[in-house]
């Protein structure tokens, strides 16, 4: 065997490997994308679902601040109402009947104390508004990120165009720090940095 | 207090109830609300607001985008503005003031601080 045709079976036998490299990465590719098109179906859904849990928190701290509302309301009436009374009393009754209408008083306004603490406890529903579109805007990304892959691996039959994608994702507002107890810089920080601020 | 107008502006139907809420109960009886800065805008146009509470993180115009805009206007150059926003990194609080906002809370807030706030803000 001359030198020439040594080389052109050697050639011939690296084209070969090189086919079947090719065919083997083909068929990872074939193999990769299923999992990736399940994936970007399932992302959209994720995405859905924390909208509808933020939309239910939202819809169930109305609810709660509705029925908030209206114990202030019925209590504060019933404090004024306690309060004429006890204008009312005469003197001479005065003695067991206004410690009763005192004692009365006291616990509607109690009432209305607790309520308004419930009332303030509801801000949760904002901070995890926005830790949920925070979260939601996170998984849009990589919903956009999963359709360019796919739109690469199957050319212009890709299942959307990522720009199409884009368009469909609602505008999220969030503080990306939102947080219901580890706040960054406290009260008492800010108040000095205002006050520095107002000295200057 | 009894004349005070206050414009509360905040995105979270939530929040503008709590805040509303809590203004009503320390006496402040008179308040507009706003979904966000470009809502607040327009409402100012024709209510006679002289004391605002606004969010940062609101759609169509943020909270700081608010208040810029509202001290390059001659007529609110000096309205008290006192921001009410979950953000807590200090760079922020450092912009809001460099923005003209008078003073700064961060949610979740107490009932007594808004109130507190309040009342150093028209103390001046």
């Amino acid at each position: 065997m001359s030198g020439t045709d040594d080389l052109q079976t050697r050639i011939q036998k690296e084209i070969l490997e090189l086919t079947s490299s090719i065919n083997d990465v083909v068929q990872k590719f074939k193999e990769l994308k299923n999992p990736l098109a399940e994936s970007h179906e399932k992302v959209p859904r994720a995405t859905e679902q924390l909208d509808v849990i933020n939309e239910q928190t939202e819809a169930a701290t109305h609810r709660m601040l509705d029925m908030v509302e209206q114990i202030t309301q019925r209590e504060e009436e019933v404090i004024q109402g306690l309060t004429e009374l006890k204008d009312w009393t005469t003197k001479k009754q005065a003695g067991d009947a206004g410690d009763m209408v005192n004692k009365l008083i006291e616990k509607a306004n109690t009432t209305v104390s607790d309520a308004y603490t419930i009332m303030n406890a509801l801000q949760f529903q904002d901070i995890t508004s926005q830790q949920m579109n925070h979260a939601a805007f996170l998984l849009e990304e990589v919903e956009g990120k999963l359709n360019g892959i796919i739109h690469v691996l199957q050319g212009s039959q890709s299942v959307s165009d990522p720009k199409e994608s884009e368009k469909k994702t609602k505008p999220r507002v969030f503080d990306p720090h939102a947080d219901m107890s580890d706040k960054k810089t406290d009260q008492s920080e800010i108040d000095s940095l205002i006050s520095r601020s107002n000295n200057t | 207090m009894a004349d005070l107008k206050i414009l509360t502006v905040d995105d979270s139907p939530t929040m503008r109830r709590i805040i509303i809420n809590t203004l009503k109960r320390a006496g402040y009886n008179k308040v507009v609300e706003a979904t966000d800065g470009k809502d607040a805008l327009a409402k100012l146009k024709v209510e006679e607001v002289n004391f605002v509470i606004t969010d940062w993180n609101m759609p169509e115009m943020d909270g700081l985008t608010f208040v810029t805009v509202l001290r390059s206007m001659e007529e609110y150059k000096s309205i008290p503005i006192l921001m009410v926003t979950t953000r807590s990194v200090k760079d922020d609080i450092v912009n809001a003031l460099k923005a003209g906002v008078n003073n700064y809370i961060v949610k979740p807030f107490t009932p007594d601080t808004l109130k507190q706030k309040i009342e150093q803000v028209l103390a001046g």
